[in-house]
């Protein structure tokens, strides 16, 4: 065997190595990484559990959840941009992100409705925006849907966004669609059960929420 | 579909060829020809010629003639043939000032480019059984010379190169260019150990005089005689060694203008001899090492120079658009700010990354050992840096100015 031929399969050999060791390097980051949204999506359901047994048992002073939902709600919207960040690095068809965005959308659809019997119970009026979006490229305006709202969530607190892919296949939310008639194109909002469809400005966007909105601080979620 | 994925390819051929390096820079034959120590003189040692080919260099030829006066090696058995090839300037005034030096010869010629004066400079060193070449615009250590013969001590070794560097790197450019050369040495070194070099360069190659007797003299060849001449010899199934502590500086082309001209003659040059002439090297089992391995990969890193530079044109122009759509939604404040947490579930670490900081590296590392085993004086750091920053950037230029030139028959100008 000549030197040439002998290095040069050394050096794939050693290249080969080295790739395969970049490769395991990142596919053990991504398990981490999933691992980590697994574990916070179960400390999320465990505080749901708990706030929703809460409301339960101060039937007389419901109230007093007021602050457990405000902090439930903030753990969401960080859940919800480590599951977007995880979603651009493993793709929006990966079966651990689906699976992750599905818990996910459950937790959202939960703490919805816990915010909206709060509400109630206490004659609060939050903005409450339901966001409708799609990762299938059948939607060219909901990248900027989607960081609008991440900036208005962060600027103004008071707002409670709940995005929610509509391509998920998960029944809860086939039926959050259901009843909230959502039919048009997307992406679509609903707010405070007000319908609109599409995006043109943040300025033209600002105008479907209720006058005064953009004055109060409360946490909310936003687009996985 | 994620257009990363196309770099891919690109990226495991630079890490191949850099595992490549490493296992012959540790091969039996690379090692013992950095092992090649230079002795006392002996009572033999063979005479030796040094043409100085010059063309309008006026203002750099009395600095490399000096330099060549200094070598150290038996002043009589060293001649030195300066060849004024119809300069336009006061070349010709300032080599006829050493002409009166025992061991200078001062030719005058009509122009006729550069290879016709290193052939008349063949035919004056008639006694010489070494026959190199010195580019009027560079300058050797004393040492250098007897590193080169030093080499020759192979009997199978038909030409020797030395290792260049940048003559006192001032601009941007030049120490971007000093990295580069740095490189340059160590792989000049690994592939002469397994006879895999395409190119004697002009500043201070050496021959071994029947060479020119058995494959001929210097051509045109596109005004990159050096890189015919190298495949012609290996056409012919002679070795090229190198003598990595045979220390060259050059002086770089110091402008964005004077480097683009000068590199689209070194790429045009070993497109044309590699397509037009030697394309029979390619491919050729006889000397793998060349036609499997370093022509495929000199084709492979003009088309990926190009390719990753117009994929990355395109993906800054994609942000830009893209960024530039989203000030619609959220105000600049807003998306030069950042939002995330700080904490390593956000770090930005992909197989693209990590083995593009794996291949920078590896090119760093090769880049120091160039410089510490040719003793090569000069800070490298900042060059390297300038390195990584623009040679991504100014090298696909000339390669698609190259591929255009090449393929629209244009005809390269020296200057």
């Amino acid at each position: 065997m000549s030197i040439f031929v002998r290095n040069s399969l050394i050096a794939l050999l050693v290249a080969g190595a080295i790739t395969g060791t970049v490769i395991y390097t990142i596919n053990y980051l991504n398990d981490a990484r999933i691992a980590e949204l697994s574990t916070i999506e179960n400390q999320i359901y465990v505080d749901t559990l708990s706030l929703d047994t809460q409301f339960s048992l101060l039937e007389a002073a419901p109230c007093d959840s007021v602050a457990s939902s405000t902090t439930l709600t903030g753990e969401l919207a960080d859940l919800g941009e480590r599951l977007s960040y995880a979603e651009s690095q493993l793709g929006t068809n990966d079966s651990q992100v689906v699976q992750l965005k599905k818990q996910y959308s459950l937790l959202e659809i939960r703490d919805y409705l816990i915010t909206k019997e709060l509400a109630a119970a206490c004659h609060t009026k939050p903005v409450i925006a339901l966001y409708f979006y799609s990762n299938a490229g059948d939607c060219s305006d909901c990248d900027k849907a989607g960081y609008a709202l991440s900036y208005l969530r962060t600027t103004y607190p008071a707002l409670r966004v709940y995005s929610f892919d509509y391509n998920l296949n998960l029944g809860a939310l086939k039926t959050l669609i259901a009843i909230t008639k959502v039919n048009g194109p997307l992406p679509a909002f609903i707010v405070n059960g007000k319908h609109s469809y599409g995006f043109t400005s943040l300025a033209d966007f600002q105008k479907q929420f209720p006058k005064g909105t953009f004055a109060s601080t409360t946490a909310t979620n936003t687009k996985p | 579909m994620n257009l990363q994925v196309l770099t891919y390819p690109f990226l495991f051929i630079a890490l191949y060829f850099e595992s490549f390096l490493l296992v012959t820079f540790l091969s039996g034959p690379a090692r013992a020809s950095r092992g090649k120590m230079i002795k006392p003189f002996a009572m033999e040692v063979p005479r030796v010629a040094i043409v100085v080919p010059c063309w309008n260099e006026e203002t750099t030829i009395a600095g490399t003639v000096e330099s060549l006066l200094e070598l150290e090696y038996p002043k009589k058995k060293l001649s030195i043939i300066l060849v004024d090839d119809g300069s336009t300037d006061g070349t010709s005034l300032v080599i006829d000032r050493f002409s009166h030096h025992s061991q200078i010869t001062a030719l005058h010629k009509e122009n006729g480019g550069k290879f016709t004066a290193m052939n008349l400079g063949i035919e004056y060193a008639k006694d010489a059984e070494i026959i190199g070449f010195l580019d009027a615009d560079s300058f050797v250590a004393p040492d250098a010379l007897r590193e080169i013969v030093a080499a020759f001590n192979d009997k199978h070794i038909s030409a020797v190169t030395a290792s260049m560097s940048i003559h006192k790197p001032r601009t941007i450019l030049q120490r971007m260019q000093y990295a580069e050369y740095s490189l340059a040495i160590t792989l000049r070194h690994v592939f002469a150990s397994i006879n895999g070099l395409y190119v004697t360069p002009g500043p201070f190659s050496f021959y071994r005089r029947f060479i020119f007797a058995n494959i001929g003299l210097f051509k045109h060849a596109y005004l990159a005689e050096d890189m015919e001449m190298a495949m012609r010899m290996q056409r012919a199934g002679l070795h090229i060694g190198n003598a990595i502590r045979a220390r060259v500086y050059t002086k770089g082309p110091p402008t964005f203008a004077k480097l683009i001209k000068q590199r689209v003659r070194w790429t045009t040059g070993f497109m044309r001899n590699m397509f037009f002439d030697y394309r029979d090297l390619l491919g050729v089992k006889k000397n793998a090492v060349l036609g499997i391995l370093v022509l495929p990969l000199g084709i492979i890193a003009i088309v990926s120079g190009i390719f990753l530079f117009l994929l990355s044109i395109f993906q800054v122009i994609r942000h830009v658009i893209h960024a530039f759509s989203m000030t619609q939604a959220a105000p600049l404040s807003y998306m030069l700010s950042w939002h995330s947490s700080f904490t390593w579930f956000y770090l930005p670490i992909t197989v693209l990354t990590l083995l593009g900081v794996m291949i920078v590296a590896g090119t760093f590392g090769w880049m120091i050992v160039g410089k510490r085993m040719s003793r090569t004086p000069g800070k490298l750091m900042f060059s390297m840096v300038l390195y990584l920053l623009l040679y991504g950037i100014i090298a696909p230029l000339w390669l698609m100015r190259s591929v255009s030139d090449v393929t629209l028959g244009v005809r390269t100008t020296w200057r």
